[in-house]
């Protein structure tokens, strides 16, 4: 029996009807059509679906659809403010943070939903924000670059 | 080095926008009108007969579309050494037999993955199981159980390289060690699973689109197994998650997907599951070492025997080739004037083993570098020392083997020593250990038995002077597109954004081996260059009568500037000979092609990469814990194209090799993998990475473009030996078998302890 | 001296011990046939130079290899 869900997606209200047990990165990639976020297992283990629910950042294969109801996703597509690419993108790619890309949402959003909640992370916290992801190409030091370089200051934000 | 106006300059990947937007597109994300989806059925059973397969229940479900058994198949059997067809033994769906826990015996198409899924349980299959054999030393006694008709004693295939006389030269030696190691499996772990989207259409064709290293190899292997010409398909490579090795032979989820495409004329899409990825796709291949060194007191090294057999798992795969390879690099990076491997692969019931990235090198490499820290130690020599009295030179001859051209082995060793020194007193229970290692550059062998020359290309330039490479080579990650395109701009003298890169689709694309081997830098680098070459060479002959220069003088173009080499400020716009040549051709656009295939260049590679690693360790007594603090490494690639793709593909190795040393397993009991998921599957995360530092050295490749060679595997090697032989330092133990676990340090340092505690008695 | 394989005709200058390994070490079935019909097990001999370096594997088969092959040139 399908329910309803509504809820924002990078601030576009949506008004779904879906099965109850679907995950949330299941609507998002199929009935929303937004497949940034990624899925790379079914153990809740890697990371590569990580999204924003609210502010915070959330493995959606870990998050029925419809708990979402009522509430403010942000996906990778979602970073981006038109054109311009948000401080963090612009730092991954000035760091090559990144190589098959497949773990890239991901990173970007535990990374984002990281720097919203801590402006100023110390090194080993940006490690431990990310240590929820796996990357399996870079060996996740250029990460860190990346976000380093946003915590500095050296990208300015979109307006 | 002349000054380059885009290769070794930092420039983003060029793909990199889709990648951190979330818009690049992977087969996983393909979606076509009109598509179903398929799950594959698999056996539970290690090695059994299929004695019945009933799949009416399944095909009753609403919702399924096929369902597809062996029977449906040719029963034609593949394999990647297609020059041996004895080696082409895989049919992917079962006819007859499973032989591993996780063969693949039917497949559903549904409407979605959920009912797909759903009908696998309702396939009911009757097997007979058979006695099943795990280990290769097990696998080659009389009495095991035969896992493929006609090969007794299950092995596969052997390997052997022989140079010089070792058993003479041990005579001379004033010290022989002799060693046991055992080197485990490794999954690859791709964030994207291995999947496919295959289309037939109601002409016959077949249009696939799929996550690998090799289009042409897929294309041709799609071939093989559906009688098919190989024109008649075509395979699309949109971004691939990750290959490491695991993708450029044709598996279940791409053939299954098509033979049930075939039958509904339906695009198909199955995407496998994570457990999936870990039982059912290939592995690294474990490798049991015995191994034979003899020196010189002085510590020059005479001779080396080894002797590996492998686990095959059951089926070939590109295990031959890590068979030889592994004996081959086990020669690597030294001179031994006497040499001599024994390899044999042994089929076992367990998941196959295959290529992964080092191809066997990274076991050598542990073994090896133990091996002669062992040596050093036992003859009281440092360990670089030992190492830079035999290592490799440049111009050095493998006897009847390979010809090393480039070689900065020595200015690795010396770089590594002074870092080391400068570390000086290291905390108690800390260690720093050395590994060193040489890569191959791409493969002279054409075990595939391909007509094609190994990499081709095709270059044109449109009126607006932009140019189009169309490359069959794969980026996978490692950033090829970038690093071809990068070569591309400097060989025709345009600026990287001038140059837009078609790769991997067999449609448009001419053929190339791929991604693997570590061979695009080198080879598809050659066959773009060439081409470029041919472009270029084409516009300067209008520029040449355009500016009517004395014959003397030289012409070339640089940032978009056709010039007189002597007088470059002598010269027109790069955009306006465009314009002129096209319209001297007739309208025609410029087209260049250009291909490589190595000749005459040794029995394994063109050309061979090297460097030294140190890992630094601390390790906890109480708990026999240790953390992985730096790892250094200096190392060589030629000329370097993309230093920010090298960088990523040095600290992305570390992560995989030291994973190879430090955590990554595949424990099984009676065949089955018991920790077939990410959470249960040990890997480094982003707390266990250590800090890495790069040490570029400069060398020249004349084997490769612009001077280059490989950076990617050669990087996967030496990690693991290092940790051991960091280990070591810092608290005396040595493990032979990897992974190095917290479980096995502790073992040994209690080991360590009741045998100083008998000795002080 | 030198020694001929009696299956290959591949020649070893050097000992009846080399040939044994050569032998062992084709491992097809042309090759593992002529020795287990000199009364060896193949799998035996093969075990055994995976699991020593004393060239066990290879002594008995070099001694019927020495009778049997060698040739005074």
């Amino acid at each position: 029996m399908k329910k309803q869900l509504k809820f924002k997606v990078n601030g576009q209200p949506y008004e779904l009807f879906v099965e109850p047990k679907k995950l949330l990165v299941e609507v998002l990639r199929d009935l929303v059509g937004l497949t940034g976020t990624k899925r790379g297992c079914n153990s809740s283990s890697c990371g590569a679906c990580t999204v924003m629910l609210n502010g915070m950042s959330v493995k959606s294969c870990s998050v029925l659809a419809l708990q979402a109801n009522g509430a403010e996703v942000v996906t990778v597509e979602g970073l981006a403010k038109g054109n311009e690419l948000s401080p963090l993108q612009k730092a991954f790619l000035d760091h090559g943070a990144f190589q098959c890309g497949f773990c890239t949402p991901g990173m970007l959003m535990s990374s984002t939903a990281l720097l919203t909640e801590n402006p100023k992370p110390t090194k080993m916290q940006i490690k431990e924000g990310i240590d929820g992801n796996i990357c399996r190409c870079t060996g996740y030091n250029s990460i860190v670059r990346a976000v380093t370089a946003v915590v500095k200051g050296e990208y300015k934000e979109a307006k | 080095m002349s000054d380059y106006t885009v290769i070794g300059k930092r420039v983003h990947n060029i793909d990199g926008t889709e990648k951190v937007t979330g818009s690049g597109k992977y087969t996983f994300d393909v979606v076509l009108p009109n598509m179903l989806y398929g799950k594959v059925l698999r056996s539970p059973h290690p090695h059994a007969k299929i004695l019945k397969i009933d799949t009416r229940r399944a095909k009753r479900l609403v919702g399924v579309k096929a369902v597809v058994t062996g029977k449906d198949t040719l029963g034609r059997k593949q394999g990647i050494w297609r020059r041996f067809p004895e080696l082409c033994d895989e049919e992917i769906l079962c006819r007859s037999k499973v032989r591993y826990i996780g063969d693949p015996v039917a497949a559903v198409a549904a409407i979605d993955e959920d009912t797909a899924e759903e009908a696998l349980d309702l396939i009911d299959v009757e097997y007979e199981p058979l006695p099943a054999v795990f280990d290769p030393m097990d696998a080659i006694k009389e009495g095991a159980p035969q896992i493929h008709e006609g090969v007794e004693l299950n092995i596969n295939i052997n390997r052997h390289i022989e140079w010089g006389d070792v058993d003479e030269a041990f005579e001379k030696c004033d010290h022989i060690r002799e060693d046991k190691f055992k080197c485990c499996s490794q999954a690859h772990v791709c964030m994207e699973t291995h999947d496919a989207v295959a289309s037939f259409g109601h002409n016959g064709k077949l249009e696939v689109w799929t996550s690998s290293q090799s289009s042409y190899y897929i294309q041709r292997l799609y071939a093989d197994m559906l009688d098919m010409s190989e024109s008649d398909i075509r395979v699309h490579n949109r971004h691939t998650g990750g290959g490491f090795g695991s993708k450029f032979e044709l598996d279940s989820a791409q053939f299954c997907a098509a033979i049930l495409s075939q039958k509904l004329c339906r695009p198909v899409k199955i995407v496998l599951t994570r457990e999936e990825e870990f039982t059912a796709t290939k592995r690294r291949t474990p490798m049991y070492y015995f191994t034979k060194l003899g020196a010189k007191k002085d510590g020059t090294m005479l001779a080396k025997e080894v002797r590996v057999i492998t686990e095959g798992g059951a089926y070939t795969a590109m295990g031959a080739t890590a068979l030889y390879l592994t004996g081959f690099f086990s020669s690597f990076p030294y001179k031994y004037p006497n040499y001599r491997y024994d390899g044999y692969r042994a089929y076992t019931n367990t998941a196959v083993t295959s290529a992964m990235r080092g191809f066997g090198a990274p076991q050598s490499t542990f073994v090896g570098e133990s091996q002669i820290d062992m040596m050093a130690d036992d003859l009281g020599i440092d360990p670089v020392e030992i190492r830079r009295k035999n290592g490799m030179t440049p111009n050095y001859e493998v006897p009847g083997q390979a010809f090393i051209q480039s070689c900065g082995l020595h200015q690795c060793l010396d770089k590594i020593e002074a870092h080391i020194n400068k570390q000086g007193k290291l905390p108690p229970n800390h260690g720093i250990g050395v590994s060193a290692y040489g890569f191959m550059s791409g493969g002279i062998f054409n075990w595939f038995n391909t007509p094609y020359a190994f990499s081709a290309a095709v270059v044109r330039i449109n009126i607006d002077g932009k140019v189009d490479v169309y490359t069959g080579a794969c980026d996978i990650g490692q950033g090829s597109n970038t690093t071809l395109a990068m070569i591309c701009a400097e060989e025709l003298g345009v600026r990287l954004e001038d140059v837009r890169l078609f790769s991997g689709d067999t449609g448009i694309c001419p053929p190339d081996l791929g991604a693997w081997g570590s061979r695009q830098t080198l080879m598809s680098g050659n066959a773009v260059k060439r081409a470029a070459a041919e472009c270029k060479q084409q516009l300067l002959e209008f520029a040449a009568a355009k500016m009517g220069a004395n014959i003397v003088y030289d012409l070339d173009i640089k940032d978009r500037w056709v010039h007189l080499v002597d007088r470059p400020e002598r010269g027109v716009s790069y955009f306006d000979i465009v314009k002129e040549a096209i319209r001297g051709k007739d309208g025609v656009a410029i087209m260049g092609r250009g291909h490589y295939t190595p000749h005459r260049k040794g029995m394994i590679s063109p050309a061979y990469s090297f460097g030294v690693q140190a890992a630094e360790v601390a390790v906890d007594v109480e708990t026999g814990r240790y953390k992985l603090v730096n790892v250094t490494t200096a190392h060589e690639s030629g000329t370097v194209i993309n230093p920010v793709g090298i960088e990523g593909q040095l600290e992305g190795a570390i992560m995989m090799a030291g994973g190879y040393g430090f955590c990554e397993d595949q424990p099984m009991d009676d065949g089955k993998i018991l920790n077939p998921s990410i959470a249960d599957y040990k890997l480094i995360r982003s707390l266990d990475m250590p800090e890495t530092d790069i040490l570029e050295i400069d060398t020249y490749e004349p084997e490769g473009p612009f001077g280059a060679k490989e950076a990617g595997e050669g990087l996967t090697n030496p990690t693991a030996g290092a940790i051991g032989n960091a280990v070591y330092k810092a608290v005396g133990v040595r493990i032979y078998d990897l992974p190095i676990t917290p479980e096995k340090v502790l073992r040994a340092l209690k080991e360590k302890e009741k045998t100083e505690k008998k000795a002080k008695k | 001296m030198s020694y001929h394989c009696p299956v290959c005709n591949k020649v070893s200058n050097k000992s009846a011990l080399d040939l044994a390994r050569h032998m062992i070490g084709r491992g097809d079935k042309v090759h593992r046939d002529w020795i287990t019909s000199k009364g060896f097990k193949y799998s035996e001999l093969l075990a055994l130079q995976l699991s020593s370096f004393g060239g066990e594997g290879f002594k008995a088969l070099a001694e019927v290899l020495e009778k049997e092959t060698k040739v005074k040139d």
